[in-house]
């Protein structure tokens, strides 16, 4: 309900999740937004304390523990950035496995968000129990999916809920090939299931919206980057992990205990649909005549079409997966060994939400002096102030309070952020001038 | 705890039985129900009551349940809601929750609790050997 002086003011009070806990804040006065402020408080905060004096070794199982999602890209950059440090050259197994391991994060996170969080929006649903009235087949399908992706995370991390199975140098143990050749099948058999997902959420009716925005990627020559590649800025910029802090920023701001990140002052945008923008003449040819035929034009300009990215990114884990799965040969040692030494380790990957950057001043002894992490999350909070106060705008301001809500709730969930784990989290308390 | 004292208790899966210990499966839980004609699913819970305390679930306190311990937002309950949406749920679901009281990160488990884990896993043997009580 609004009433005609358009002053209405939305509280969202701060929440207390596991993964992620956020507010926000929405005033508007003679039709115009006076205020828009979201406050996200992301947990990977406290990790970089809890870090310091920790021995290299313990790192990949210390930081798995951040999100119960994407532990793997925790872990994997992580390991990337210390290998480097140290010298590090990995055997091509561990190398390759390590981006098979990556895919069953996309895999499985993709489809809990695409089908639990995001989907039920789109069609006038509370939750993912109401769609599985309307679409049961499609909900079971993205379950399924869901599941092969935490197949795929346990084969190479003993289990899926924050793995164990990476270490500096590799990996602690190599699959069988046995397990390895069901795992291909599986696969093999998704791929139809996932080609039927991308028709199914280029099919579903998208609110129309045109945004200017950056967009922030990793970049490979030729790989769709996932765990390797430099930093890449659709303004054309190419730079190394090395060189994140030349050109971004992280401030801490009044309203919020998070920090807030800017590219040359402006907000961005990571995570699927950026890297989509970016990286999409890297995609296999079968996923991109997909893409091609789901209708969607890139650079997308609207936030609404990341969940088809979203399905578009499964398709290509299952692909690359397959890929490199193939041939498949138990190593020697599934680790090399290495030797710390001091400096500065620096390593950036894409987790399922977007651009991860870890930066760990190490001691001779490989023991932590000190850790900084720049999660997806926190990269986008600036992007999300902006695109709701866009978004609402084009919306239109004179909806009743509970549309304006869903829409808020819409437009935070299309970057998948930790908060948006609380399905319809907006309980928010309204104010009227 | 109660999966432990099932085991040490002499009861082994094999055969048609599985147990199993499940980390936050959140969705998954659907499809392991799935493939269950009979499924006995504990978990810890944080009520009014004194920790050690068993309660047993029917379909009919679902609907009661409002956010609940899940990370992530999607718990057991949750899952089972869908599940029964989707039509997967098993045709005896056994449903148990153990009170725990507060609980701390790397904090022992009471005395209180480790007896109603062993008091049910007792209840769950005999349930077992004799599913029509």
């Amino acid at each position: 309900m609004t009433d005609q002086q358009r002053s209405v003011a939305i509280h969202v009070p701060v929440l207390a999740r596991v993964e992620g806990e956020g507010a926000l804040d929405l005033r508007i006065e003679d039709g115009d937004i006076a205020e828009l402020r979201l406050r996200i408080f992301e947990p990977p905060r406290f990790f970089e304390k809890f870090l310091e004096g920790r021995h290299y070794t313990e790192i990949p199982d210390m930081v798995a523990r951040i999100c119960g999602i994407c532990p793997v890209a925790y872990q994997v950059t992580a390991a990337q950035a210390l290998e480097k440090l140290f010298g590090v050259e990995l055997d091509p197994w561990a190398r390759d496995m390590r981006r098979v391991f990556y895919c069953g994060e996309w895999i499985q996170s993709h489809s809990l968000h695409i089908h639990l969080l995001a989907a039920p929006d789109f069609f006038g649903c509370n939750n993912a129990i109401e769609l599985a009235r309307i679409a049961p087949e499609e909900v079971r399908r993205g379950l399924r999916i869901q599941a092969l992706g935490n197949e795929l995370m346990d084969l190479f991390g003993a289990r899926s809920v924050h793995p164990v199975g990476v270490r500096i140098g590799g990996f602690h143990g190599a699959p069988s090939l046995a397990r390895i050749q069901a795992m291909r099948e599986k696969l093999r058999a998704a791929l139809p299931e996932a080609e039927a997902l991308i028709r199914w959420a280029a099919a579903i009716p998208m609110p129309q919206d045109d945004q200017a925005f950056v967009s922030v990627a990793t970049h490979h020559p030729t790989d769709y980057a996932i765990e390797r590649g430099q930093i890449a800025v659709s303004d054309g910029l190419r730079i190394e992990a090395d060189a994140f802090d030349a050109h971004f920023a992280e401030q801490h701001v009044p309203h919020s205990t998070a920090l807030f990140s800017t590219y040359h002052q402006q907000p961005y945008l990571v995570g699927p649909l950026a890297r989509l923008n970016l990286n999409h003449v890297r995609l296999p040819e079968q996923v991109r005549a997909l893409l091609t035929e789901s209708g969607l034009v890139l650079p997308s300009r609207n936030l609404f079409d990341s969940l088809l990215a979203r399905a578009v990114e499964i398709l290509l884990a299952l692909h690359e997966a397959l890929r490199l799965l193939d041939g498949y040969r138990v190593p020697d040692s599934p680790w090399v060994p290495v030797t710390p030494r001091a400096g500065v380790a620096i390593g950036c990957t894409e987790a399922p939400r977007g651009l991860l950057w870890h930066r760990y001043e190490m001691d001779g002894e490989g023991r932590v002096v000190n850790a900084r992490i720049v999660p997806p999350t926190s990269q986008n909070q600036g992007r999300i102030e902006e695109d709701l106060r866009l978004s609402l705008l084009n919306f239109g301001l004179d909806h009743p309070d509970d549309a304006l809500r869903l829409h808020c709730e819409k437009v935070i969930r299309n970057y998948d952020p930790c908060i948006s784990c609380a399905t319809h989290f907006l309980r928010f308390n309204l104010d009227r001038a | 705890m109660v999966v432990d004292a099932l085991l040490s208790g002499g009861v082994q899966a094999g055969g048609e039985t599985v147990i199993d210990k499940l980390d936050r499966p959140g969705a998954t839980l659907v499809s392991l129900l799935e493939q269950a004609d009979w499924a006995i699913l504990i978990d810890a819970i944080q009520g009014n009551g004194q920790p050690g305390t068993i309660r047993r679930f029917d379909q009919r306190d679902w609907p009661a349940y409002r956010g609940g311990l899940s990370s992530h937002g999607f718990g057991v309950l949750d899952a089972l809601m869908l599940a029964r949406e989707l039509g997967s749920l098993p045709s005896r679901l056994d449903l148990y929750g153990i009170e725990i009281g507060s609980a701390s990160p790397g904090e022992e488990a009471r005395s209180e609790i480790l007896a109603a884990s062993a008091q049910l896993a007792q209840r769950i043997a005999a349930d077992l050997a004799d599913p029509i009580r």
